[in-house]
């Protein structure tokens, strides 16, 4: 049959297929509506097929495509990974030829082309430093050191080692050589981050890993003697980094170090070679001269280091001196090497670190104790003489002395009697000025300056005490004797100083001078006040004692001071003297004694007047009684009374005078010698009055 | 120094010492988790603590696992500053390792500057008895003469390994308890002596 084809997939399908021919095709052999019908059916199914096949291929094609998508990406997660190794390889490749080739300069041969890398890695440290210097507040000396690249950096916990509790977080940064902590700056408003706490170096800094354990997790731990600090990673992954980064870093390290100290070993065992080596660079001074030092030296910073972390000053110095006698002695042969200089520096950082921290050793802290006393200061001053900081030390060395003696000053308390609280004070005071004499010579035996240091310190310690003396002592109430007492006390203590070649006694006696001169004319007032008020009280007639042990008890009182008043008893229980006279000799004779004791040259006059002047007051007003008194027998009484004085009482006082000074008291015997005429009134009123009797 | 008994029981570092490869992590993981590790992984240095029973009163211990191989002496060091005790250990199918014990100990003895410091000899691997390099009575002399135990350990069949943590745990307690008196007792004296106090540093 000619007429038009089944429809089917390869007739729809092939290309020279036209459907306009087709339909037209077909409306010509096909007659009636059924067979028409059920070509469309046929049509129909086979769009149906069509349609289904598309929709299965596109699935196919779907699913295709999500595995390839899924290979993609895996792919390029390996890439990654792959990139990240290369870096790390690459970062950790620079930093080991970096530090070798920054402390090792002459042991390896550096290739153009490699210098070219290694120029570009150190443009990147350094951009890496100059944001962490932006961050960090206070590590501008820590992060500008020659050779010491960026590692490694994050945030950590830090964790209480004993409590196990969370203390602060911290930022740390991992260098070539060091690990530096910083806190979180406190202050918001700061410009940077962090705030720079304390740095550690690699070849000295023990890290351990923590074993997870309760609720410590990821944690790490530092021990730097005599500290243990804990850090706490946010994961585990974290914490293998930073201790694998650390152990990197430690390897590269020792591997940069390990030409110096084999080339060490060769020196020790072949000197012949050594000599080799230095002949050679004679003929070559273009290269620079590498001297071989001995392993011992290079080790000195970190010896010293240690010694001063532990506390041992004094092997400190040992270090820094034998370490300044190498140096002199290489310098002297005109060897100066990268090394020896770097060597040099560091070791005059280590001691001015080490002088910083014997001065806070003598330093007055207020909670410091000062338990040990001046004892606890010897090594530290005498290390400090050492070192050649003899000032310093003697300046804080008597600031600590000023401190303890306030300290010892304030335990004494004022509690009973003036002159208690003297005696202890003064001897506080000048006990502990003897100890700090005796510490002073053996600290600083031979220097002139600090003698002088020393002894205008003592002077000006002295005043201090001296104020409060006065303020303690010249109160109105206090009396002259009290006075006269407390101020011995101060004398026979600062007499202690001698034996050291201190002499304060002129200028105790100058602050003191014008107080006792005020005190001296005030005792003399409430006398001369005192006599005036007895002396009109007096009724002119003998003392009555009443009984016989009370006289007794009198006589002996006078005797005590030196005076005999035997001759003026009569009968059992009478003393031929008025009380205002007997009264008077007691505070006259104590007076007198006062005196004695505070007697100075320069207070002489004062003492010669205030003696004087009562001793005249009491006269006069005798002498004012006698004009008064019209009674015969009390005229006789009072004249009697008036001998007393001028003969016995003005003897005695003379020869304790002239016993104390080796002379007489001018002015006394002058005064004395004007009231002479009284008694030679009496000598014609007795004559008379006997007569009259 | 006070310590706090009631708040924290008290803690005793213990460092375990000794050349490469002799067992210090294996007896310290015995100890620690009742296991026996087989295969060997060099340690960094590792912290351990845990609470345990000592005669009936809680203590804590801290054991500082080193490494057998480290370069820095002053790392060294730094280890050893911080323990209280010391666990000495070699291996004793190794006489390499017995002969290095000498210098650790003069290591410990020059940090801690304290001849009377807590601390155990231990022959460790004693269950490799056909393997043995080191005779026992070797190494007791050389215990001798140092004035310290020797104990003879296996961490792989648990043998010893309680005995050598808490014997040195108990050093270490009656040593605390020591200097607690000597310090009370200077104390003392110093109330007697005003004069003559002494300096702490």
């Amino acid at each position: 049959m000619d007429g038009p084809k089944e429809p089917t997939f390869p007739l729809l399908s092939s290309p020279d297929f036209v459907p306009e021919k087709y339909v037209r095709d077909i409306s010509q052999n096909y007659v009636g509506g059924l067979e028409l019908q059920l070509l469309k059916k046929k049509i129909q199914t086979l769009s149906d097929e069509t349609n289904n096949n598309l929709k299965r291929n596109v699935y196919q094609n779907y699913v295709q495509f999500i595995e390839a998508a899924k290979e993609i990406s895996h792919l390029e997660g390996e890439m990654y990974q792959l990139s990240h190794l290369l870096s790390e390889q690459r970062s950790l490749l620079t930093s080991l030829m970096n530090s070798s080739i920054l402390e090792d300069q002459t042991h390896i041969k550096v290739h153009k082309h490699e210098k070219m890398d290694e120029q570009d890695v150190e443009e990147e440290n350094k951009l890496k430093l100059a944001t962490i210097l932006e961050k960090v507040e206070g590590c501008k000396d820590i992060v500008e050191v020659e050779g010491r690249t960026f590692i490694h950096e994050g945030d950590l916990l830090e964790i209480d080692a004993t409590e196990n509790m969370a203390l602060k977080f911290v930022h740390v940064y991992l260098f070539s050589d060091s690990l530096m902590i910083t806190n979180r700056n406190s202050n918001p408003r700061s410009l940077t981050r962090f705030t720079y706490e304390s740095i550690y170096e690699l070849s000295s800094l023990a890290v351990v890993n923590v074993r997870d354990m309760g609720n410590i997790k990821h944690a790490f731990k530092l021990l730097i003697f005599p500290d243990t600090r804990v850090f706490q990673c946010s994961s585990n992954a974290s914490k293998k980094e930073w201790l694998d980064k650390i152990d990197q870093a430690k390897k590269s390290k020792l591997a940069s170090e390990q030409p110096k100290r084999e080339s060490l070993l060769v020196e020790k065992t072949s000197p012949a070679r050594m000599t080799f080596i230095e002949s050679s660079h004679e003929e070559e001074p273009v290269i620079k001269i590498i001297i071989n030092h001995p392993e011992w030296f290079l080790d000195i910073p970190d010896e010293l280091d240690v010694c001063i972390a532990q506390r041992q000053f004094e092997e400190a110095v040992n270090y820094l001196n034998k370490a300044q006698m190498y140096i002199n002695k290489t310098t002297d042969h005109q060897q100066i090497d990268m090394a020896l200089t770097e060597i040099r520096e560091k070791v005059e950082q280590k001691r001015n670190s080490l002088i910083e921290m014997l001065m806070k050793e003598l330093e007055v802290n207020p909670e410091k104790s000062l338990q040990g006393g001046l004892r606890a200061t010897r090594t530290a001053v005498r290390l400090l003489n050492q070192l050649g900081r003899s000032t310093q030390a003697c300046d804080l060395f008597l600031k600590l002395c000023s401190n303890i003696l306030k300290l010892q000053c304030k335990r004494v308390k004022r509690e009973g009697s003036t002159t208690i609280y003297v005696r202890h004070l003064s001897s506080v005071v000048f006990t502990n000025m003897c100890s700090m004499s005796d510490e002073f010579l053996r600290a600083f035996p031979d220097s002139t300056d600090c003698a002088s240091a020393y002894v205008v310190w003592a002077s000006g310690e002295l005043s201090l005490f001296t104020t409060h003396f006065a303020k303690q002592v010249f109160m109105p109430q206090t009396s002259l004797s009290t006075i006269t007492e407390c101020v011995e006390l101060v004398r026979i203590q600062c007499e202690k100083l001698y034996s050291y070649g201190i002499d304060f006694r002129y200028q105790l006696d100058g602050t003191l001078r014008a107080s006792l001169n005020k005190a001296l004319s005030d005792a003399k007032d409430k006398l001369i006040d005192s006599i005036k008020l007895r002396v009109s009280e007096d009724k002119w007639i003998p003392i009555n004692l009443k009984t016989k042990s009370a006289l007794a008890r009198c006589l002996q009182e006078y005797a005590q001071m030196g005076l005999k008043l035997d001759i003026y008893v009569t009968g059992d229980v009478w003393l031929q003297l008025t009380p205002s006279n007997l009264a008077f000799t007691k505070a006259f004779l104590i007076l007198l004694e006062d005196c004695l004791k505070l007697k100075t040259t320069e207070l002489l006059y004062t003492i010669d007047d205030t003696l004087c002047k009562v001793f005249e007051a009491q006269i006069r007003c005798y002498e004012h009684a006698l004009r008064n008194e019209s009674q015969h027998e009390q005229r006789q009484f009072i004249v009697k009374n008036i001998e007393f004085l001028l003969m016995v009482l003005y003897e005695f006082a003379q020869k304790k005078y002239r016993e104390n000074s080796g002379y007489e008291c001018e002015q006394l015997n002058k005064t004395a010698t004007e009231f002479l005429g009284l008694l030679k009134g009496r000598g014609t009123k007795t004559k008379y009055s006997s007569e009259f009797l | 120094m006070s310590k706090k008994p009631t708040v924290q029981p008290a803690l005793h570092k213990v460092i375990m010492v000794g050349s490469g490869g002799v067992g210090k992590s294996a007896l310290t993981l015995q100890f620690m988790y009742d296991e026996f590790v087989e295969d060997y992984e060099p340690t960094k240095a590792d912290s351990y603590r845990k609470k345990i029973l000592l005669d009936g009163e809680e203590v804590q211990i801290d054991i500082l696992d080193t490494a057998g191989q480290e370069d820095y002496a002053a790392i060294r060091d730094n280890y050893f500053r911080s323990g209280e005790g010391f666990l000495c250990i070699f291996s004793i199918t190794e006489d390499e390792s017995f002969q290095a014990t000498q210098e650790f100990r003069e290591q410990i003895l020059r940090v801690k500057n304290d001849d009377n410091i807590p601390f155990l000899l231990v022959g460790n691997k004693c269950d490799l008895e056909e393997k043995r390099k080191v005779t026992f009575q070797e190494a007791q002399d050389r215990a001798n003469k140092w004035g310290v135990p020797y104990v003879e350990t296996s961490a792989k069949t648990r043998e010893h390994v309680d005995k050598v943590f808490f014997d040195l745990m108990r050093e270490i307690r009656a040593r605390k308890k020591d200097e607690n008196k000597t310090n009370n007792g200077r104390g003392k004296d110093k109330n007697k002596k005003k004069k003559l106090k002494c300096t702490i540093l």
